[in-house]
């Protein structure tokens, strides 16, 4: 991307943040190339149906379908206050053979609406692209730390130790609904077809002579050029809105996904355990010097959570379109429906970006599970101060001392968890300290999670994300 | 062995193959730009592919133009098959044939100049220097040894020869062909590039002695960088820890076959033209790892492969 002159504003998911391929996707060149093959692929539609359409009409348009010229486009847009009619006359201009019968029987939604529905199947299928090489990502990260014992944490306290590999599999999971979800979306979704102005179809009845057989063949063939199994089966004048509501809905469900991994990954960050990339020049703070923030986590939250907020208003634009349409949704759609695809581009450049490069700290990881790790193993010490011929009333009154008292020791700046010394120094309780250690080993609490691992990539992941072939760095991101 | 996707496989208007990579038109403003496993040495193209090559030689390009992002306007729009296929559907059932050496790009106007830069004191530069103590016509500090290294890079342009080796030409007679600003936008862009390049590879164990850039204008008139960026095949790649100026280097990435070809030609097999001779398995495969070793080193990252 060009830097802009910054003489005016410029959107900032295409100054900085999305992809090449869905800014792409977006571009006026994109839609309005879909509009001149949505008028070949009605023209054919209506020639191969009878209307007397010359080959050369149908050539001029089909060699014309990508050199608009935007130049034209304005003039007339500036004459005719039209944007569709302002396209028809530019495309006539070159290919005047088609000139009298381009758009025939149509209204603007004709190109308009299934423009849009094609650029947002696409775009799924962008997004899906994105979203396998994270999970390849996330994938190599998984096995690479299937059995590295980490501490659990559930209300935000500690818990139960997991692995870090097999916490990565939760993120993934995620992505692997929504892969499911974008499936769905795609193969259900419909084009509009060919409807006419309040969806009854009169003005093709009327060009087929009331031949209604010939306007269902003719909405059939649309469908078909344009690479949909179904043209939705009624419409107003515009396909119903719910479609792009579904379509966002999908879109959301992987931010929140996103944003999820990002905000785990801060607060990992947060006590030192995992680190997104950093490079050896970026600042962390102007102030203060020795930061490292998470800002490219940050990041994904700050846009998924625009994402997200536009996710309801598709649903309130749906409300409001009044009989067989209104136009209140177009000025509306045109923001959040490329802008929500761009943002979540932008996020999972991003989230490939931070899992490709995270900075696993094992140490640390140790460090804190074995803070924790002695008042994990305390009914395990039961059981073994029993056999060893305790009692087990005794032995968890005598736990529950210790472990406050080295809790409290801890948090008051005790180097280290001393629960263990405490109870080996309790004669009663009948245990030595080695024999305590033993139990502490902490491979041997985290239950299945490698194993969970392997099943879960060997039996879920690979099968969907396929192998080989692709590079696996991701797209740069600019800090 | 991988199989190269061969002209007729894509349902796309095939424009024209060159030594290494077919060339498609997607539509007006877009192409497809698909690097084979082919490999040639000495001049001579052989019969042999070296697996993954091709994507090596797409996904460095890739590579290196999001690391451009900012510094030089490039003609990349993808370079994942799936990324490819949600933009042009017609290429659904071809992603295999894709997978890793497709890029898809921009289309533009290609200015007719081969942007040469020099680090390093080599090749045809070599023989014009130890003739005449020039490089494209300029004058050089004399004394220099093969291989040496430049203090500053040398910007040197050539013809694009359609048949044969590209000619060096003067940055003045670059000027008449394409105009001065031009020239002159074209050679900075290419000294800055490679400068990026040359210290990036060079903190990895590659030195990139020198290389060739394409520019073309886009639909906007924006000089737009295009082709395959500071790949082995269009760079000079050398191993660093092995540099020793005063004689041609050994090559990162050909060596292995150079050195089986030079044998064939001493012991009376091959007499240096086509037809090649046929490589044995074991030199395609050392090949092909030195290609995979040197996107590793550069990315930092593994190639996926079939075998992982």
């Amino acid at each position: 991307m060009s830097p802009s002159s910054g003489e005016t504003y410029s959107s900032p998911l295409a100054e900085r943040y999305a992809s090449r391929a869905m800014l792409e996707l977006w571009s006026p060149r994109t839609r309005y190339g879909q509009w001149r093959r949505l008028w070949l692929a009605l023209a054919e539609g209506e020639k191969s149906l009878g209307i007397p359409i010359s080959n050369d009409a149908i050539d001029q348009m089909r060699q014309h379908l990508d050199d608009i010229d935007f130049g034209a486009v304005a003039a007339y847009e500036r004459r005719l206050r039209h944007d569709v009619m302002a396209h028809i006359r530019a495309f006539a201009d070159v290919a005047p053979a088609a000139g009298p019968f381009i758009h025939l029987g149509a209204t603007s939604a004709y190109v308009t609406d299934n423009a849009d529905l094609i650029l947002m199947r696409r775009g799924l299928q962008l997004l899906r692209a994105k979203i396998i090489r994270v999970l390849r990502a996330l994938g190599a990260f998984a096995r690479e730390w299937r059995d590295e014992p980490t501490l659990g944490s559930t209300h935000l306290q500690p818990a139960q130790p997991t692995t870090v590999g097999k916490r990565a599999t939760l993120w993934m999971q995620d992505l692997v609904i929504d892969l499911g979800e974008i499936d769905y979306r795609i193969d259900a979704l419909p084009c509009r077809g060919v409807k006419g102005t309040t969806g009854t179809q009169a003005s093709f009845l009327a060009l087929f002579e009331g031949d209604h057989e010939k306007v269902r063949q003719l909405d059939r063939h649309v469908a078909q050029a344009i690479g949909f199994k179904t043209s939705i089966p009624v419409s107003g004048q515009t396909y119903t809105r719910k479609l792009d509501a579904q379509v966002l809905s999908t879109v959301a469900g992987i931010a929140a996904s996103t944003a999820k991994f990002a905000s785990d990954l801060r607060i990992l960050q947060s006590v030192g355990e995992i680190e997104e990339p950093f490079e050896e020049e970026q600042v962390g703070s102007s102030a203060m010097a020795y930061k490292r923030n998470p800002m490219r986590c940050e990041r994904i939250n700050s846009l998924a959570r625009f994402v997200s907020s536009l996710e309801p208003n598709a649903n309130q634009t749906h409300s409001v379109q009044f009989l067989e349409r209104t136009l209140d949704d177009s000025a509306n759609r045109r923001l959040v429906i490329p802008e929500s695809f761009l943002a979540t581009d932008a996020i999972l450049v991003l989230m490939e970006n931070v899992v490709c490069g995270l900075e696993v700290h094992p140490a640390r990881i140790l460090r804190r599970l074995s803070d924790e790790l002695p008042f994990m193993a305390t009914e395990e010490l039961i059981v073994h101060a029993v056999r060893a011929g305790g009692d087990r009333q005794h032995a968890h009154e005598r736990i529950r001392q210790a472990s406050i008292a080295a809790s409290r020791a801890l948090k008051d700046g005790a180097a280290r968890n001393d629960m263990l010394e405490r109870l080996a120094a309790d004669p009663e309780f009948g245990m030595s300290i080695d024999d305590m250690q033993r139990t502490l080993d902490p491979h041997r609490f985290v239950g299945r999670a490698p194993q969970q691992v392997d099943e879960f990539l060997n039996e879920i992941v690979e099968p969907l994300i396929g192998r080989g072939g692709g590079d696996d760095h991701s797209d740069e991101v600019r800090v | 062995m991988t199989v190269s996707a061969s002209p007729t496989q894509l349902p796309l208007k095939h424009l024209r193959r060159g030594k290494v990579r077919e060339v498609y038109e997607v539509d007006e403003g877009r192409l497809l730009l698909v690097a084979s496993d082919r490999v040639s040495a000495f001049d001579v193209v052989m019969r042999e592919r070296i697996p993954f090559k091709g994507a090596v030689l797409t996904q460095l390009t890739a590579w290196w133009l999001r690391h451009l992002e900012g510094v030089v306007r490039h003609h990349m729009i993808s370079a994942d098959a799936e990324e490819i296929v949600a933009l042009v559907p017609e290429l659904q059932a071809h992603r295999e044939a894709m997978a890793g050496r497709a890029m898809l790009c921009r289309r533009t106007q290609v200015f007719p100049v081969e942007c040469v830069v020099r680090g390093y004191l080599s090749g045809s530069a070599w023989k014009e220097y130890r003739a005449t103590g020039t490089l494209a016509g300029e004058e050089l500090p004399p004394g220099l040894l093969e291989s040496s290294r430049f203090e500053q890079p040398i910007f040197s342009p050539a013809t694009k020869a359609e048949v044969g080796h590209d000619e060096n030409i003067t940055f003045a007679r670059m000027s008449d062909t394409i105009g001065a600003g031009a020239a002159a936008e074209l050679r900075r862009l290419s000294l800055l590039v490679y400068a990026q390049g040359r210290d990036i590879a060079a903190g990895r164990g590659i030195i990139i002695a020198d290389t060739k850039f394409e520019f073309g204008a886009d639909r906007e008139g924006q000089i737009t960088l295009i082709d395959e960026v500071l790949t082995p095949d269009s760079s000079r790649f050398w191993p660093a820890d092995r540099y020793a100026p005063g004689g041609s280097q050994p090559s990162f990435d050909k060596q292995p076959l150079r050195d089986y070809l030079d044998a064939e030609r001493r012991a009376g097999r091959w007499n240096g033209e086509a037809p090649p001779p046929p490589l044995p398995n074991e030199v395609v495969s050392a090949t092909s790892a030195r290609y995979l070793d040197a996107y590793r080193r550069i990315t930092g990252h593994t190639l996926k492969t079939e075998s992982t």
